[in-house]
């Protein structure tokens, strides 16, 4: 069962891929807060990779954001540590990078899929939860832009127009 | 009915398996292929391993699969598709998809002018 909107943020300490660890309280100073569950191996994460990064730099002054990878490596080693460092490096990844090791953070949030974005407002209270857009398909045809919506709003103090979609991806790969 | 056998191998976790399913049939029929398509749920890892199954949707024609990735392990997940733009997807491109379905047709087809006897 996912983090239900309008619950605070659950607190996590998570090492990033740049050697430090990184909790809620160090994105304080942004009005709002995107967690994603994110992954390397995952086709729907690279679908989306660009088009997350194009917003999380579009929105770099007012929204944080923050990628976490609690996927099994042992059976998915493409979603090792190293190999979070390797693909935050190549794609210039403008958020910190988090492992997951334990998935104790994946599964207090009730993540099931990679991409799947938790949004949460001023007071770090959970205001959208779901997909960044509708189509994973082809970014030129996109109709409804679901996390662009949910910043716009919440930066202007207001209810996204959108609180709930159904994540789109691959499941987390549980231990 | 044709002798290319098609097959869509899929892990119904992921939800590209439908568009998948369309995109195949699409291209035999491009390609002048009149034939049912094998559909095989994956769902437990002993199925993934004796299917040779590194993630959903695996399709092969004749066998042959379309774009063969042997570094993988075989797996229970969504696998990733290089398209020729450099475009990576959870599906395979039209193109990718004729380009094998046109050379497992090519080999079915009998020798025309052999230059026997």
């Amino acid at each position: 069962m996912a983090l239900e909107l309008g619950k605070p943020i659950v607190e996590f300490a998570l090492s990033g891929v740049d050697g430090k660890t990184y909790s809620p309280a160090d994105f304080a100073d942004k009005p709002v807060l995107v967690v994603a569950f994110w992954c390397n191996h995952c086709p729907y994460v690279k679908a989306y990779e660009d088009r997350t990064i194009a917003l999380a730099k579009e929105y770099a002054d007012r929204v944080a954001f923050v990628a976490i990878n609690a996927n099994d490596a042992v059976k998915y080693p493409e979603d090792s540590f190293e190999n979070m460092q390797r693909r935050a490096k190549e794609k210039d990844y403008p958020f910190p990078y988090l492992h997951d090791e334990s998935q104790e953070v994946a599964r207090a949030y009730g993540a099931t899929r990679t991409p799947e974005f938790f949004v949460f407002d001023s007071n770090r209270v959970l205001r959208y939860h779901g997909r960044l857009d509708d189509n994973w398909e082809n970014p030129a045809e996109v109709k409804q832009q679901y996390l662009r919506d949910a910043l716009n709003a919440l930066l202007n103090s207001q209810e996204p127009p959108v609180t709930q979609t159904e994540p789109v991806g691959c499941s987390v790969k549980w231990k | 009915m044709s002798a290319v056998r098609a097959q869509l191998l899929y892990y119904p976790d992921c939800p590209s398996h439908e568009r998948a399913l369309e995109l195949v049939r699409e291209a035999l029929e491009a390609e002048g292929v009149d034939t049912e398509i094998e559909v095989i749920r994956i769902e437990t890892e002993e199925e993934a391993e004796r299917h040779r199954f590194i993630g959903s949707p695996t399709i092969r024609i004749n066998g042959v699969e379309v774009d063969p990735q042997p570094h993988l392990p075989y797996r229970l997940t969504c696998r990733t598709f290089r398209h020729e733009d450099g475009r990576l997807s959870p599906l395979p491109s039209p193109i990718m998809l004729r380009e094998v379905i046109h050379q497992v047709k090519q080999e079915e087809e009998p020798s025309h002018g052999s230059g026997a006897g």
